[in-house]
């Protein structure tokens, strides 16, 4: 990990988050997901649970640094107290990951000469759904900095910090051991005056050594207040490089977006060829990267938008009632408790997928949820043809379906090179090869007449 | 005389944006919706005029303005069916005929259809669908019109995004923002639509100079009061919403003559040419006024 990477990468949420961190590092907001994530070289996860103005917000972050380096700063709206802040249980990130990742789904072509069957295309898309996720505390009132409160949640120590203005605010920071960027000063500033507090999180190394945890688990807060936003303009104080985010929105309405910026579906349901089963983090990655481009490297994409209680096809199992609460869905019923008929019942998840860097996205993310309750995922298609050679030389049908082969694997081919950009000759080399049964005279004759082959 | 009508480049503009919207952007623009929208708006039109008993001549004349309204809905109001958009058009059809102080609408028809929606169907609005190459053009073009003068009152249009731009550079400023948060704040497609197309509608805003001056600075000021310290995405809709009925009040206190879709036939060439440049002193001057004649959007 670079200095850049490790110094601070904040980000955040719900009003954002900045960072700082003893020594030389810190780190705040997400940087490198998880495994699937991995995709990605900086990718953070928020996961934002919210119905009316209350909020639940989920932190995740895969730091790779030395733990005792680890700190964040977050901006929120309220001060937080103990019973806000818990720490979440470290797999509910990679849930909503493994659930809402775009996906790979397989179809195998039916014998052509087999009789027909009105039911058939049903029976294959349902028979071979194969999904595969891409997926120093006497200085402070001089400095105007007011300790409003400290706790401990799990392997972290919590500080919350009320500032009346910037330069006070990172001097407190440096003088308690978090090393601040060159020009966190005035960007904390605008912050400061919007009367945001400062959520600072670092970790408590004898609590994270006796949990047995391997990694930092996600930070969960709750809170409530009218805005609706994700602070990114901090993560990128020091960032050379675009950043990816990963917001997945949680509502009882319906999909979540983006109010200052372009929300865009992702190209979805494109069919391709099947030699994209064995890289598909590359495709989606190199897509996506097209797809950015496009767009003008200012929108955030719309990987994922269903009502959780299914999914078609599913990538994971769809979470449980009891990890949706743990993803801080607050409003499903409790099921120890009578009916609640005013509270709602249903979860929508919405998966936003941004790229940001300091020239194209200039203001903070701003969201908000919508009654479009439409489903959208991110889906590609291989469609294996059917093999069998002498079956399907056997029937007119068989051999018509053959001789259509080659024009579908080229138009895979041009969708692949179309959404990639990748070279469509090189995509051309690695299509499968057909042999199609010769015809004879008679039955040229036989097509030109009847129209069969 | 049709063709002087300054509707009929409203709704070039209007149509020329939904085809933007359609062909380029990603805006879940459903046609059945748009269909929808405009032939609910010119049924519920042409049934109100009836039931009123309008002339024919009156009711063919009034269809332009209810064409306008169903595109500005289009435009700006999301659904994910076409019933929220439906109630919309006919709501803000209605409102025109229902809601009347001195033969004038109380509200704009299109902003009290999306606020209805918005309050009582699942019905959305995407402020930022637009981007800002697309506010670019809209800001673009607007700008043209208003040169141009080919549409009714474009001194509110100036008035309101100044002051509103004036209150934003003074919160970037009192901030510390980079004034690139500022320039993004206001390529809002959204916010643009409602400020060419929507707040210049001279049949629901104050008739007198004064007047509409007093009526945009209160709109930038209510919008900017509700966006930044209400969080509210729709705040220029609300703050045109909530000061409509004020509209009257205003007409009341700073006369001046109604303003009229089709040029004047008796009228002097100098107020044909420059009905908005007219002062206060005018106000009694008689301008051919068709009552059938809607609001913009």
């Amino acid at each position: 990990m670079n200095l850049i990477r490790s110094l601070w990468i904040a980000l955040i949420v719900s009003m954002f988050c900045a960072i700082a961190t003893p020594e030389a590092s810190a780190f705040c907001g997400f940087y490198v997901a998880k495994a699937d994530a991995q995709l990605y070289n900086q990718a953070s996860q928020v996961a934002i649970a919210r119905s009316g103005s209350q909020t639940v917000l989920t932190m995740a972050n895969d730091y790779q640094g030395e733990v005792r380096d680890f700190a964040m700063v977050v901006p929120v709206p309220v001060v937080l107290q103990p019973d806000q802040v818990q720490v979440a249980e470290p797999s509910i990130m990679a849930r909503l990951d493994a659930f809402s990742a775009p996906r790979l789904v397989e179809y195998f072509d039916p014998d052509p000469c087999a009789p027909p069957d009105f039911e058939i295309w049903d029976r294959s898309s349902a028979a071979a759904p194969l999904a595969e996720a891409p997926v120093q505390k006497s200085s402070s009132r001089a400095l105007g900095v007011t300790v409003e409160s400290q706790f401990s949640v799990g392997e972290y120590e919590i500080v919350v910090l009320s500032a009346r203005e910037s330069h006070g605010l990172a001097t407190w920071l440096r003088q308690n051991g978090y090393r601040m960027p060159a020009g966190a000063d005035r960007l904390l500033q605008p912050y400061i005056r919007q009367n945001l507090k400062f959520f600072v999180a670092k970790v408590n190394l004898e609590e994270y050594e006796s949990s047995g945890f391997q990694a930092l688990r996600p930070l969960q807060i709750q809170y409530e207040s009218p805005r609706f936003m994700l602070p990114i303009r901090l993560g990128m104080l020091n960032a050379t490089a675009a950043q990816d985010l990963i917001v997945y929105i949680l509502s009882p309405e319906g999909q979540a977006e983006v109010t200052n910026y372009r929300t865009v579906k992702i190209p979805s349901d494109a069919e391709l060829p099947l030699f994209v089963q064995d890289e598909f983090s590359g495709f989606y990655k190199a897509m996506f990267g097209k797809a950015y481009e496009r767009e003008g490297r200012n929108v955030a994409f719309l990987e994922y938008a269903w009502d959780m209680a299914g999914c078609d096809p599913c990538s994971a199992e769809p979470l449980t009632p009891a990890e949706l609460r743990q993803a801080g869905v607050f409003w499903l019923p409790n099921p120890n408790r009578a009916p609640d008929w005013s509270r709602p019942t249903s979860v929508f998840l919405t998966r936003l997928h941004i790229r940001y860097s300091r020239d194209r996205f200039p203001e903070d993310l701003s969201f908000q949820q919508t009654g479009n309750r439409s489903f959208f995922q991110g889906r590609y298609v291989l469609r294996h043809p059917f093999t069998e050679t002498t079956e399907t030389a056997r029937c007119p049908a068989g051999r018509q379906y053959q001789r259509e082969l080659p024009r579908r694997f080229e138009q895979q081919a041009q969708t692949l090179a179309q959404l990639t950009g990748w070279q469509l000759s090189d995509i051309r080399r690695r299509l499968p090869s057909i042999q199609i049964t010769p015809i004879s005279l008679w039955q040229r004759l036989w097509t030109a007449v009847w129209g069969l082959g | 005389m049709l063709i002087a009508d300054a509707r009929f480049s409203q709704i070039f503009c209007l149509l020329l944006f939904l085809g933007l919207g359609i062909f380029t952007r990603d805006w879940s623009l459903q046609p059945v919706n748009i269909g929808v929208t405009i032939l609910t708006c010119l049924t519920v039109q042409t049934g109100w005029m009836l039931a009123c008993r309008r002339e024919v001549s009156a009711l063919v004349s009034s269809l332009p303005s209810a064409l306008i309204t169903s595109l500005g809905l289009s435009l700006l109001l999301r659904a994910e069916s076409w019933l929220p958009m439906a109630l919309a058009g006919s709501i803000a059809i209605s409102s025109k005929f229902l809601f009347r102080v001195n033969h004038k609408h109380l509200f704009n028809p299109s902003n009290f259809g999306i606020v209805i929606a918005l309050t009582l169907t699942s019905a959305w609005v995407s402020p930022g669908q637009w981007g800002e190459e697309s506010s670019y053009a809209l800001l673009f073009l607007g700008l043209g019109g208003l040169v141009t003068k080919l549409a009714g009152r474009w001194d509110t249009t100036g008035l309101f995004l100044g002051s509103y731009a004036g209150l934003e550079a003074a919160r970037n400023l009192w901030l510390g923002w980079s004034w690139d948060v500022w320039l993004h704040r206001l390529s809002s497609g959204s916010l643009l639509v409602f400020a060419f197309f929507m707040i210049t509608d001279p049949r629901s805003i104050p008739d007198s100079r004064t007047g509409r001056m007093i009526w945009a600075l209160g709109i930038a000021g209510l919008t900017f009061w509700l966006r930044n310290f209400c969080f509210i995405s729709t705040a220029a809709f609300w703050a045109l919403f909530l000061l409509a009925p004020l509209g009257s009040l205003i007409d009341r206190l700073w006369p001046a003559a109604r303003f009229t879709w089709q040029p004047p036939i008796k009228a002097d060439a100098k107020s044909d040419a420059k009905p908005d440049a007219k002062s206060e002193s005018e106000a009694n001057v008689t301008l051919q006024y068709s009552q059938h004649s809607p609001g913009i959007l």
